[in-house]
């Protein structure tokens, strides 16, 4: 089977440039990841990520034939040769296949991807009903494999600013946790206009997603519930008012 | 409600609404104008002339161009920002753009409501 891949060594090479490999499949090669481990057993100094090779732990996210995607969950019988493996898009390349998520990690912890609850901590755990558990489905899903954000046009222009739809999707997961008490303040967290809005429903995140999650529509909910935060502080306000009258 | 929302306390939610609130009067403007020539059926420059006589009309086709200005801005402001990353470049187009916009705004205002 033809491969082309990207090959970067900044301590080497001047400059990227693909190389070519054509090898022979085992009988137990499926998946793209299999070959990746073959091509790496022919040639060493090929650099990729890889760890759990089941969809699971998402680090070897790259871009296969032009579209974002898990090597170990890309089945080798769907791919169009030579197959052209790229590093994902938007982010700095280390070496090879390996990018720098420094940014889309900070991107992560800007939006606070973590319960906050200002309650005593319980003797057991915090109980959800099933419905509000269920609310959380489709979104807790995400591996953070970088996917959606590097295939997202407003993160290559923005990046600095940008939040990213996987940033955006954790972020809407805790503001619709029903333990978590920090609405407010992960709203307002978004309202620089570029964080939030610079989403023009595009739909690459949704396309490309590995766990067929829909970050878009979560982008759209935050939007919905960021209208109805000014509502709220606006009758709040009135509220106020009204006390200091009386 | 919606004035609160355009206010500077959400700077975000300003443009974003603002996008769509223009879209919308637009789309209204449009589709009253699509009925009105569907029910006028002005032919020769006489009867496009009385078209636009009615002071609500000429009022009501000043608003629409008010609001193709703002979403114009508004969108062609953000695909600076994609595609402009030189900030003084960016800055020299955006003043363009903005005195072409208000230009248009003056011709505007002097065809419908001086004219």
């Amino acid at each position: 089977m033809k491969f082309s891949i990207y090959r970067y060594n900044p301590d080497v090479d001047k400059k990227p440039y693909m190389q070519d490999y054509d090898i022979a499949l085992g009988d137990g090669d499926q998946m793209l990841l299999d070959a990746l481990i073959r091509i790496k057993d022919l040639d060493d100094s090929l650099s990729l990520r890889k760890s759990c090779r089941e969809g699971v732990c998402g680090s070897d996210s790259m871009n296969i034939n032009g579209k974002n995607g898990l090597a170990c969950i890309t089945k080798l019988s769907e791919l169009q040769e030579p197959v052209v493996l790229r590093p994902m898009p938007g982010l700095p390349v280390i070496r090879d296949l390996v990018v720098d998520m420094t940014q889309f990690f900070e991107h992560y912890n800007s939006v606070k991807p973590y319960l906050v609850n200002n309650d005593p901590v319980p003797e057991n755990e915090r109980l959800q009903s099933p419905e509000d558990r269920a609310k959380l489905d489709g979104l807790y899903e995400c591996i953070l494999c970088g996917a959606c954000t590097t295939s997202c046009p407003s993160f290559w222009w923005n990046p600095e600013t940008f939040v990213g739809p996987a940033g955006l999707m954790q972020a809407y997961r805790f503001m619709v946790d029903s333990r978590d008490q920090a609405l407010d303040e992960r709203l307002e967290n978004l309202e620089e206009p570029d964080r939030l809005y610079r989403c023009h429903n595009i739909m690459n995140c949704v396309e490309v997603c590995p766990k067929k999650l829909n970050p878009n529509a979560a982008i759209a909910k935050i939007k919905d519930l960021k209208f109805e935060q000014a509502r709220e502080h606006k009758n709040n306000v009135k509220k106020r008012i009204e006390i200091k009258a009386v | 409600m919606v004035i609160d929302l355009l206010t500077k306390r959400y700077p975000g939610m300003r443009a974003w609404l603002m996008q769509r609130l223009t879209a919308f009067a637009m789309a209204a403007y449009s589709i009253m104008l699509l009925v009105r020539i569907i029910i006028l059926q002005p032919a020769v420059y006489e009867e496009w002339l009385s078209f636009f006589q009615p002071i609500w009309f000429r009022i009501a086709s000043w608003l629409f161009w008010i609001c193709l200005s703002v979403h114009a801005w508004l969108g062609v402001r953000d695909v600076f920002k994609d595609y402009v990353p030189d900030y003084d470049i960016r800055v020299v187009l955006l003043k363009l753009l903005a005195t072409l916009l208000w230009a248009y705004i003056a011709w505007a205002s002097w065809l419908f409501l001086v004219r």
